[in-house]
């Protein structure tokens, strides 16, 4: 028996194959010694293969390739792209994952909450467990998922040749810079750090650990707007560095000085909530009162309940006016014994600040009754633009009527890098051209394109000899750069956040990087070991986790261990802590001794700012954000100079004429927009638009309006005084998604309230009489012949509270990432082709100079007798049982019947296959089609579509609740819009089950429906406005 | 008497011959069949190469349509109908005079219709031709163009009774399968002419094939005036039919400018009022480039133009009772949409639509502009533009000023929507000269009837003159 039938019956039963082998052939035991030749059973050794083998051919063939490969190997070419044959653990296709994380779209960090569908992020949503944000985000941070997707985004590192840029590969381009900071470190000559706000502790160590390295770095610190001006007036009343937050939920009375605090000034997500907290119909006793001054048209001064046309040299003059009447007049506070502040108040009254600018005298007594009234919750609060002094007024102001009751003492701002001033970056620049900069670091910054044409920035850049931009897309600093290094998206980094007292948040990536991108903080973590070799895809991820167990750990001692401690802070995405703000002191009066009154210069004031949409022009690649409507003019994809109605006469100019706005030798050419409300001989400009290397979207859409800045400021850096404003030749279309023109008509400029389509009242009419609504609609009532169809268990409805709505535009965005809802290019909004669900009706009512704006959320109504669905030919849209106006787009053929019929116009047609139209195809690139919610339906051209209620949310519940075996109620559903509405005005739910929100507010004494004659029995509810006056 | 001669004296109390100059029986035979026996003229060439390029830059114009979407129109939201339903009712109205001239006034014994009813109902054939290509191609995507037939199917999926787009259907097929049997039916005995008088093998062959073996029996002429009078019958209520439901198309609807009941009637004049004014448009031409002044008489214009004289005076008594009708009922949707018609941004449409419509056609009080050829065929000419200014009215300035003023927008049409409106007219023009080359132009059997001294073959059993 041979070896091996030994083997096989120790295990107690001898198996053969062949008889051969039952009789044990020796032929057979010989073949079976030979089945593996010499040198195929040994190792495998090429050296000892003989000369030309095959077997060492192939070998060497394999080998070479493998190198190859391997030598050159991408993110892609790792082959990283593997079906899922098996699941991976927590990742069902068809199940959403959530990931907290934090925005990084501006100084704000917002707490994010990540959605995504097997491995790739598809929507961002606030995270409701931050403290700040409370689960809401603005539509930047809404839309900023497209750029993770932008096909336009750098992919790999750039040298410039001289004549244009070409790829580069990292170990090359960080060995370049590396030698470039050695021989600056060690030449003595500066190596300049350009950065944003930095909002991350750990970033901060990192930039530290790099000048400890570099010894002759240094950091420079801005951004396009900031509220410098604020915090350097507080330092000098109360010492301490930040402004203090505010308690917006407490206020009952806000004076907003030229402060857009529901838009542009301080996180408008979290003031938005605080402030529509105030205006909560159910307690009226509460209820707030916001009086604004302001020479443009504000989102802020839409909202207001009294809004007062102010030029921004004359609030100085209001609130010294203010100060008399009430320390000199009315003889309040401690301020009222100070004789010179009594003789500095000398020279202004109220009356003659009222008759000077035109201001009815009762509306200014009214103001200051009702904050006399409002003892201890009311609060003046001046714009971050207006110059120091008027904030030095401001804070006494609220000293004297006790407006410092609303200053947080829980938690205050924290800013890690202070911004460096004018004179900072004038000493860089001047040292830039005089060659005494080695190295400059764009550290995600394009100064070229934000810095006033005077810094020269651009010509004392190209001198220095090394400079690098880091950045995610090309940008105008990054073309004169050295080296351009492409860094991560948001949604492919770590990070942590730290801009308030008290407070974390953490960053995390959701997909791993796209492209060969590396993280920002990690490229300056391998300048700093001095090679590129110490680079590893987890190197700024173990740092961060290092520091937080080193010292976040140690400093805030938790009770649990530090990795335990980790996760669960990662799963949150946020940490609070007890960390009490830096006391300030008492009121220095002598800072407010110092404040004169601003010179007043004739001619225009040109008011800079912002824009709403794409900030300081970071965004402006991004399609959705730009064809975003500007929520006060409704303009799309341009700046322009808004001016009133007076000043256009006087100038000879309409609409989409040209002006030249002129501010001493600095000019630009703008379109005119007459808006309705501003004061007059005022120009008011978006910054941030006409850039001119932000990639295809967002390259020249609008006007290069930075080059009006200037590094010596006027009446403050953003607000010049003493400029032109001259008629030129020619006109230039701005398009909105709104005509313009019915406020100048009699016969339309009231129709908002002759047809039913916006109710208000005050809040004194509604505590007289709760039901006035209600016999104000009464009449429209409609009576019909017919059974109406008998709903049962669920049916949809939506409450949309007009008291909160500020008009802010977050869950149009929001809807528009949820629904998949294309970009269409300005030339199709010309056309009013727009493709957004989801809009915001603006009505302006009463005159041109001193219109009521009124905001309206408009959206498909969901009609019981919806007029759409009996006119379709082929029954593509139908209705519900459970009281929805459905859309089957495979059934569509396009009659546009519907849209004709509905009196709401909220569907909309593709009128193209617009991801193929729209600027060439730039959003039918890969990988932009990743950034498409799986649930709902890419529609093609000649389809019409509209919103259904995120009918994809509901079914995931109804599914949910079948799987689990219970009754389908429909709580807990949130729409997109709901989930987005950082006032909370919108309310969504069955409201045939009693314990739902919904079946109160459909009842509630001030709802009512738009068009409510017409008897299409919409189930959007809207609750009228309640104005405060 | 040479028919240039404008002065002349009408005697009223005395019926005009149908056809002047008691012509013989052959000569009718030579002047009508004679053109289509030619070869054509180097005008007629030159005409069709017109006709053929303005079809021509329609088919371009529709050609991106379909490749690239309707958005190459200038359509939008609010305004999802324009210039693509306009031209479908303005065909539809083009429609109607044929099958008014044959059936109803064939009904009423009117005889001097015998001269202008069968390029009427060609007229009709072509029209509802061209009038049936815009409900195909205004669809966002007209490839499912199926969808809207009923046609039984796997999926269960049936169409939406409810929609008058779905009757739309029904009503404009019925509308020109019965025409075309009419015209075909009047054909026959022509044809048959037609195939006797050829000597071409080929054409022997196709008018044998269509003139369906006739052979001017008398029992064949019992049968034809039996199945023409029964077709008469089911054509008549069809005028009235087709264009009421196609303005149901819009009174079904919510939209005020739309929501009106009066639109049936006044649509059915509408109609009869355009159709008037494109038969005289192409019979003026038709009489002058073929010579039949004797058969098209002065008479039968005069008769054509009083017939449009009064479809203008009911189509201004429904621009009357619209803004009445909006006033008195107090709404303010419909008050504001007579005053954005009157005033708003398509003011000049609608006040030449009045002037076309209301104002130019009451000089046809005048005998003297009725028998003017000249004048009258400017006349024509503006009730057509009047006509097809009346649909954009109706459609556009309803929808661009709707309930809220939130979505209002303004409407401008591309050169593709002009493309496609010149497009067709080519395609009509085209269709007419077609036909004017190779069917008679008139009815010579009929014709034969009605003149000076014939005894009447179809008015068996009627009154004698």
């Amino acid at each position: 028996m041979s070896d091996s039938t030994k083997q096989n019956s120790e295990k107690g039963r001898y198996y053969w194959k062949s008889l051969k082998e039952l009789h044990d052939d020796p032929s057979l035991a010989e073949a079976k010694a030979n089945e593996f030749m010499s040198g195929v059973t040994d190792d495998f050794k090429l050296s000892s293969l003989s000369d030309v083998s095959r077997r060492k051919f192939l070998a060497l063939l394999a080998a070479s390739a493998a190198f190859a490969a391997s030598g050159c190997s991408t993110y892609e070419s790792k082959g990283e792209i593997i079906p899922y044959n098996k699941e991976p653990r927590g990742v069902i296709p068809g199940i959403p994952n959530y990931y907290a994380s934090t925005c990084s779209g501006c100084k704000h960090a917002c707490g994010t909450l990540i959605t995504t569908q097997t491995g790739r992020p598809i929507k961002i949503n606030g995270n409701n467990e931050h403290p700040v944000n409370k689960g809401k985000l603005c539509p930047r941070g809404e839309a900023s998922i497209l750029g993770l997707y932008d096909p336009e985004r750098l992919r790999q590192p750039l040298r410039n040749t001289g004549h244009g840029f070409v790829p580069a590969r990292w170990d090359n381009s960080n060995g370049a810079v590396i030698k470039a900071l050695n021989a600056a470190a060690s030449g003595g000559k500066e190596i300049a750090v350009v950065t944003k706000t930095v909002l991350s502790p750990t970033a901060k160590k990192v930039l530290d650990e790099f000048a400890a390295k570099y010894p002759t770095t240094k950091f420079y610190s801005y951004e396009l707007v900031t509220d410098v001006n604020r915090n350097s007036a507080w330092k000098k009343c109360y010492g301490t560095d930040q402004y203090p937050l505010i308690s917006w939920d407490k206020a009952k009375f806000i004076l907003a000085l030229e402060a857009d605090f529901l838009a542009k000034d301080g996180n408008m997500v979290e003031q938005m909530r605080m402030y529509a907290s105030t205006r909560n119909n159910e307690n009226l006793k509460d209820f707030s009162r916001l009086v604004v001054a302001e020479a443009g048209m504000s989102l802020t001064g839409m909202n207001a309940d009294t809004r007062l046309k102010l030029r921004p040299e004359e609030q100085s003059n209001f609130v010294m006016s203010l100060l008399n009447e009430l320390i000199v007049k009315r003889n309040l506070s401690r301020f009222a014994l100070d004789k010179e502040i009594a003789s500095q108040l000398g020279s202004v009254s109220l009356e003659d600040f009222a008759k000077r600018n035109n201001i009815e005298r009762s509306v200014l007594d009214n103001m200051v009754s009702y904050i006399l009234k409002s003892k201890n919750a009311a609060i003046v609060y001046a714009g971050h633009r207006l110059p120091e002094p008027v904030h030095i007024a401001v804070n006494l102001l609220n000293e004297v009527i006790g407006g410092t009751a609303l200053y947080r003492t829980d938690q205050a701002r924290v800013q890690l890098l202070p911004y460096s001033t004018p004179q900072d970056f004038e000493g860089l620049i001047s040292r830039m051209n005089s060659g005494k900069v080695g190295v400059v670091i764009h550290y995600e910054t394009n100064p070229v394109f934000h810095f006033a044409p005077d810094f020269g920035y651009k010509e004392a850049m190209v001198r220095v000899p090394t400079s690098v931009t880091l950045g995610k897309w090309e940008n105008e600093t990054s073309v004169w750069s050295s080296w351009v290094m492409p860094i991560n998206h948001d949604l492919e980094s770590w990070n942590d956040f730290k801009n308030r007292t008290g407070l974390y948040s953490l960053q995390q990536p959701v997909i791993y990087p796209l492209y060969t991108t590396r993280q920002k903080e990690a490229i300056v973590l391998t300048w700093t070991t001095g090679s590129d070799d110490a680079y590893h895809d987890t190197m700024y991820h173990e740092y961060l986790k290092n520091r937080w167990q080193n010292e976040v750990y140690s400093d805030l001692k938790p009770a649990v261990d530090p990795k335990m401690f980790w996760y669960s802070a990662l799963e949150d995405g946020v940490v609070t802590y007890d960390e009490k703000p830096e006391a300030s002191g008492n009121f220095n009066v002598e800072a407010f001794k110092s404040v004169t009154p601003p010179p007043m210069p004739e001619g225009f004031s040109i008011m800079l700012d912002e824009s709403y949409a794409i900030g300081d022009g970071e965004f402006a690649n991004n399609g959705w954000l730009q064809e975003l409507p500007q929520p006060v003019t409704k303009a799309v994809w341009d700046n322009y100079a808004s001016i009133s109605d007076a000043t256009a006469k006087e100038l000879g100019v309409d609409y989409n004429d040209i002006i030249e706005v002129r501010i001493g030798d600095r000019s630009q050419k703008l379109p005119v927009y007459v808006q309705p409300g501003m004061a007059d001989k005022v120009v008011c400009v978006d910054l941030g638009y006409g850039r001119t290397k932000a990639g295809k979207v967002g390259t020249d859409v609008g006007f290069d309006t930075n080059v009006l800045l200037s590094k010596k400021p006027s009446l403050s850096q953003w607000l010049y005084t003493g400029g032109e404003a001259v008629k030129k030749a020619g006109s230039y279309l701005i398009v909105t998604t709104m005509e313009h023109d019915f406020i100048s008509e009699p016969i339309t400029r009231d129709m908002p309230f002759t047809r039913d389509i916006i109710h208000e009242g005050t809040v004194e009419e509604y505590e007289q009489n709760p039901r006035f609504i209600q016999q104000e609609t009464a009449i429209d009532k409609p009576t019909t012949i017919y059974k109406k169809f008998e709903y049962e268990g669920v049916k949809w409805g939506m409450s949309i509270d007009l008291n909160k709505c500020t008009g802010c535009s977050a869950c149009v965005i929001s809807c528009e990432v949820e629904n998949n809802t294309p970009v269409v290019g300005k030339d199709q909004v010309k056309v009013s082709r727009e493709m957004a669900w989801l809009r915001i009706d603006r009505y302006y009512t009463g005159s041109v100079a001193e219109p009521m704006i009124s905001f309206q959320p408009m959206l498909c109504q969901q009609c019981d007798d919806a007029p759409c669905e009996n006119v379709c030919p082929v029954a593509a849209t139908t209705h519900s049982p459970d009281g929805l106006n459905m859309m089957v787009y495979n059934r569509c053929i396009g009659t546009r019947y519907c849209s004709n019929n509905c009196p709401y116009k909220v569907r909309r047609f593709n009128f193209f296959n617009y991801r193929y139209k729209f600027d060439g195809g730039y959003y039918a690139r890969e990988p932009v089609e990743m950034v498409n919610n799986p649930e709902v339906t890419v529609r093609s051209r000649g389809v019409m579509e509209k919103c259904t209620f995120c009918i994809q949310r509901i079914m995931f519940g109804r599914q949910e609740a079948q799987q689990n075996g219970k009754p389908f109620t429909g709580a807990g559903i949130v729409t997109a819009c709901q989930e987005a509405c950082p006032a909370n005005a919108i309310t969504f739910g069955n409201y045939l089950d009693s314990s739902q929100e919904i079946a109160k507010l459909r009842d509630h004494p001030l709802g009512y429906y738009v068009l409510e004659e017409l008897d299409t029995r919409p189930n959007v509810t809207y609750l009228a406005k309640l104005r405060n006056i | 008497m040479s028919s240039a001669t404008t002065e002349e004296v009408i005697d009223y109390s005395v019926t005009p011959p149908l056809v002047e100059g008691n012509p013989s029986l052959a000569k009718i035979n030579d002047s009508i069949a004679l053109p289509t026996e030619r070869w054509p003229s180097k005008k007629y060439f030159a005409a069709l190469s017109v006709t053929l390029t303005m079809l021509l830059i329609g088919v371009v114009a529709l050609g991106y349509t379909l490749y690239y979407g309707i958005g190459m129109w200038g359509n939008n939201i609010p305004v999802g109908w324009a210039f693509d339903i306009t031209n479908f009712v303005f065909w539809i109205g083009i429609g109607h005079a044929g099958t008014l001239i044959s059936a109803i006034l064939f009904l009423f014994r009117q005889r001097w219709r015998t001269g202008i009813a069968r390029a009427a109902e060609a007229m009709t054939i072509f029209a509802v031709m061209c009038a049936g290509i815009f409900p195909l191609i205004h669809l966002g995507r007209p490839w499912y163009a199926l969808f809207i037939i009923p046609v039984p199917n796997q999926h269960g999926l049936w169409v939406n009774w409810n929609s008058p787009l779905v009757w739309d259907v029904f009503a404009v097929s019925t509308y020109f399968t019965v025409s075309l049997m009419f015209w075909y039916i009047g054909l026959i005995p022509d044809l048959a002419m037609m195939r006797d008088r050829t000597t071409s093998k080929v054409k022997k062959m196709i008018y044998s094939i269509l003139s369906l073996g006739w052979r001017h029996a008398n029992r064949q002429w019992q049968h034809y005036e039996k199945v023409y009078v029964i077709l008469a019958g089911l054509a008549t209520p069809l005028v009235l039919s087709v264009h009421s439901i196609v303005s149901f198309d819009f009174a079904v609807s919510i939209l005020p400018g739309w929501h009106t009941t009066i639109f049936p009637p006044y649509f059915v004049a509408g109609a009869i009022f355009s159709g008037f004014g494109m038969v005289l448009t192409v019979l003026i031409i038709i009489r002058k480039v073929f010579n039949l002044e004797y058969i098209i008489t002065k008479d039968h214009l005069d008769k054509m133009a009083k017939v449009t004289l009064l479809t203008s005076m009911m189509v201004a008594y429904a621009y009357l009772m619209e803004p009445f009708i909006a006033w008195y009922s107090g709404s303010p949707f419909d008050w504001y949409t007579v005053v954005a018609r009157a005033t708003g941004h398509y003011a000049i449409g609608f006040w030449v639509m009045i002037a076309c419509n209301v104002l130019i056609p009451q000089l046809l009080w005048s005998k003297k502009v009725r028998r003017n050829v000249a004048v009258l065929f400017v006349i024509s000419l503006l009730i057509n533009v009047g006509m097809w200014l009346e649909r954009y009215i109706i459609i556009v300035t309803s929808l661009y000023r709707d309930f809220l003023p939130s979505s209002w927008h303004i409407y401008t049409p591309t050169i593709f929507d002009f493309g496609i409106l010149i497009g067709v007219f080519g395609l009509f023009f085209t269709l007419v000269l077609l036909f004017s080359r190779t069917l008679p132009v008139v009815s010579m059997s009929e014709l034969k009837g009605v003149t000076e001294g014939a005894h009447p073959h179809h008015n068996f059993g009627a009154g004698h003159e």
